[in-house]
């Protein structure tokens, strides 16, 4: 063995792994993306996107299935002769149809991705961007019984953690709710119904501007360049494309709008502040521990220091004293600051 | 209407409402409940609000958590710590293992030679399976009542959540919980020791993470291994006046590698293996109180020191049976021991550390306090050294350490060994005894071989890195 063998191989092996595994085009990340691509995978998806079509009243075509799926017109052609093979959709000119035996099998996918959806979101640690991702995964592996049995685990959740309701075990959905943020007019209150996750760069810009459903928004300006609006207490800037991913239902005038506009993470050492509420950014494990801690609306805490760092802070809550970090200080609403006497 | 048509009726009623009630069903019930609780609690208890004038816990949290004294205040604590656990430490460790080494072995071999047992059998059971137990108590025990107690005491009084609170911030950039800090702590006493305290941490996603890397603090069965090596083979470079100092600064460098590893590791850990558990931080700050000294000594010694302290002994003793026969067991003109050795030496040294070191590795797994006599042993054993040790299959240790280096420079070793001996004692599986306590405590057998393999991988890595490019600078 002469005294290159050494760094020789240590080349040859940061050479493999790299080919195996670098971002988007490594050779495991094909290999799966080519398992993903099975023909079983690829009809799904299909009745998926007959099924939204169908549910937002817009018609499927070939070319509309072509762009949804990112797969080349000839290869739909074959995918849709199969599908209507299987008497689960069937065309009418250009456009086609789901059979009732097709919505029901597109709304049993659909199923098993928001219940999956809402288990990531409620039961693990990932962020909002893996959601989707995993979800369109597990869709095609969950059966129905496993995918009953999650939701009873989770007591039957209505809807996933995107505002989108989920389809009951019988295949029943609600009509349709909410309209384009960018339909709303100047001064108009309404709460995020729901936030769409396709396509992802738009959803990570949502994400990444902290919106999410439930949250209330009231719309300051409006032009063709921008959509201006103010949720929880921020000033919020989209370019019309994004916020027409973003589905509101508007609130009625009369409702008192919620002045809580400030939280947790403002609060200096020696400030006292009244509890709102929590974001409903935060969920899960998380969410139940602050409760258990006592942080509920009413509740009075007061900061008591900071952390020479200057993060996490100790917050008195209840006669305890408990250290909460800045990130999660600011998933908790507050009234109007006081100095503690 | 029919009892069956009604029936349809109301859960066709109550599928629809499903979808009027709105996503935050739960969320509400929850809230009022919790509400209602409060407002209960509220009327039937009274609490005394008034502030007191001068009010103790805030000065010491004020003190403690300053910003020029908390992290001063925090090193002087832990110094003092590890300087009574190492000092006090000595003495009854010397007197330990001069009656089970120097005066009950030698009994019992008298006693065992008397009543004419089989030399095999006397081997395995005095040579083999009782010096393992006596080195692994002698070692072990003594630092850990120490350590234990002051480290149980300084928790009851309330000051170890303050230390969390101080470092958290660094350690939610590596994905971790602050309180890891006082489970690394604790790993620095006993591995095993600091995995149990990951109880404290109640995220199950940090938690995961102050298991797997607590390894990388470095226990007290390592240190004496450090310290020995650093000593022969660094400290020696050094001209003498400063030999203590070069050696000491060496084995620092070794802890600090750790505290790194233990931050990359878990920053690493957080963003792969375990992104998916759940997490949630909280960190409550107790009311201070005076120690209960009597009582923490008592739960320190029976819940900590003996504990780990039996499972140590449960698994030294096949451990050491083990070590005797691969040196005695036989095959074809050479001890197994002789065999394994040859057979790792290319791998080894290709790493730049030897048969010797991985053959002890492997056998010493239950405890590393044993793997420095476990490694003279096999190289008096694999280079034929006549004269030196105790004979085949019985651990030693030298009383110098020059005689310790010319036992392993006989058998081949240079600075490279030593240095990555070092780096492998840092880097490698925890010991049986913490591997058990992982399984114990996390339940998963996936991640007890993951926090054994991870580590070995680095170590090998690392190893091999060094090995390279100190052959390269021609050293």
């Amino acid at each position: 063995m002469n005294e290159l063998t050494g760094p020789l191989l240590a080349v040859l092996a940061a050479l493999a792994i790299y080919f195996l595994f670098r971002p988007g085009r490594g050779w495991l990340e094909r290999w799966r993306r080519r398992l993903r691509l099975s023909d079983r995978v690829l009809s799904e998806d299909a009745l998926k996107h007959l099924y939204h079509c169908e549910y937002e009243q817009r018609v499927a075509t070939v070319q509309s299935l072509s762009g949804a799926l990112g797969t080349p017109v000839e290869k739909v052609a074959g995918l849709v002769q199969r599908i209507e093979a299987g008497e689960l959709a069937t065309s009418e000119g250009a456009s086609l149809r789901l059979t009732p035996k097709g919505r029901e099998y597109a709304l049993r996918i659909i199923r098993a991705h928001r219940l999956w959806e809402r288990y990531l979101s409620e039961e693990t640690g990932l962020k909002e961007p893996d959601w989707h991702k995993r979800a369109e995964q597990q869709e095609h592996r969950l059966t129905s019984s496993e995918a009953d049995a999650l939701a009873a685990r989770m007591g039957n959740p209505p809807f996933d953690p995107h505002g989108d309701p989920i389809p009951t075990q019988r295949g029943q959905l609600p009509p349709r709710r909410g309209q384009p943020l960018t339909s709303l007019a100047v001064g108009e209150r309404a709460r995020i119904a729901h936030l769409e996750d396709e396509p992802e760069a738009v959803y990570a810009q949502l994400v990444a501007e902290g919106l999410h459903p439930l949250m209330a928004v009231q719309l300051t300006h409006v032009s063709a360049e921008r959509i201006c609006f103010r949720a929880e207490g921020e000033e919020h800037v989209l370019a019309p494309i994004v916020a027409a991913n973003v589905a509101v239902v508007p609130l009625p005038r009369e409702q008192p709008v919620e002045e809580s506009l400030e939280t947790l993470a403002v609060l200096e050492p020696g400030q006292e502040a009244t509890v709102v509420g929590l974001s409903p950014n935060c969920r899960g494990l998380e969410r139940r521990r602050l409760m258990d801690l006592g942080l509920l609306p009413g509740t009075v805490v007061a900061a008591e220091m900071r952390s020479p760092v200057g993060d996490p802070t100790a917050f008195r809550i209840r006669g305890a004293l408990i250290a909460l970090r800045g990130e999660q200080a600011a998933n908790i609403r507050i009234g109007s600051r006081r100095q503690v006497a | 209407m029919s009892p069956a048509n009604s029936r349809e009726e109301v859960l066709e009623a109550a599928a629809n409402l499903r979808w009027e009630v709105g996503p935050d069903l739960h969320d509400s019930l929850m809230e009022a409940l919790y509400t209602d609780a409060a407002r209960i609690s509220d009327r039937v208890l009274s609490r005394d609000d008034a502030r007191p004038a001068f009010d103790l816990d805030r000065t010491i949290d004020r003190l403690v958590t300053s910003r020029w004294l908390g992290f001063p205040i925090m090193m002087l604590l832990m110094a003092v710590v590890l300087w009574v656990t190492i000092t006090g430490a000595n003495v009854p460790s010397s007197l330990l293992s001069s009656l089970f080494l120097e005066t009950l072995h030698p009994a019992l071999k008298q006693a065992a030679a008397a009543a004419g047992l089989a030399w095999w059998l006397d081997g395995l059971l005095i040579d083999g399976m009782f010096l393992a137990v006596a080195w692994v108590v002698s070692v072990m025990l003594p630092p850990m009542a120490i350590f234990f107690p002051l480290f149980t005491l300084l928790e009851d009084f309330g000051y170890l959540p303050r230390v969390a609170f101080n470092l958290d911030r660094w350690f939610k950039m590596a994905g971790a919980h602050g309180k890891q800090a006082l489970t690394m702590a604790m790993g620095y006493g006993c591995n095993a020791a600091g995995v149990v305290a990951t109880r404290v941490i109640d995220s199950p996603r940090e938690r995961l993470i102050a298991t797997l890397t607590n390894n990388f603090s470095l226990c007290n069965g390592r240190w004496p291994t450090q310290i020995l090596i650093a000593t022969i083979f660094i400290g020696s470079l050094a001209p003498p006046a400063l030999a203590g100092l070069v050696s000491a600064g060496s084995v620092m460098a070794v802890v600090l590698l750790g505290v790194g590893g233990t931050f990359l590791v878990s920053w690493g850990l957080s963003r792969t293996l375990l992104k998916g558990e759940a997490s949630a931080f909280s960190l409550e700050l107790p009311p201070y109180r005076p120690p209960r000294i009597l009582q923490t000594i008592y739960t320190s010694l029976i819940d900590r020191t003996l504990i780990v302290l039996w499972r140590a002994v449960v698994f030294s003793v096949p451990a050491g049976a083990a070590i005797w026969l691969v040196s005695n067991t036989h095959v074809g003109g050479a001890s197994l021991a002789e065999h394994l050795i040859q057979g790792m030496n290319p791998f080894g040294l290709l790493i730049g550390l030897n048969g010797v070191i991985l053959l002890a590795y492997i056998i010493a797994i239950p405890a590393n306090e044993i793997v420095i006599p476990t490694v003279l042993m096999l190289t008096v054993v694999s280079a034929g050294l006549p004269g030196v040790g105790e004979g085949a299959g019985v651990m030693f240790e030298l009383d110098s350490a020059s005689a310790t280096l010319g036992v392993l420079e006989a058998d081949g070793w240079t600075l490279l060994t030593g240095i990555n001996l070092m780096l492998f004692s840092l880097l490698h599986n925890p010991c049986s005894t913490t591997l058990y306590t992982i399984w114990k405590e996390t339940g998963s057998v996936k991640w007890t071989a993951a926090s054994a393999l991870l580590p070995v991988a680095m170590g090998f890595v690392v190893c091999f890195c060094v090995a390279q490019a100190f052959r390269w600078l021609g050293g």
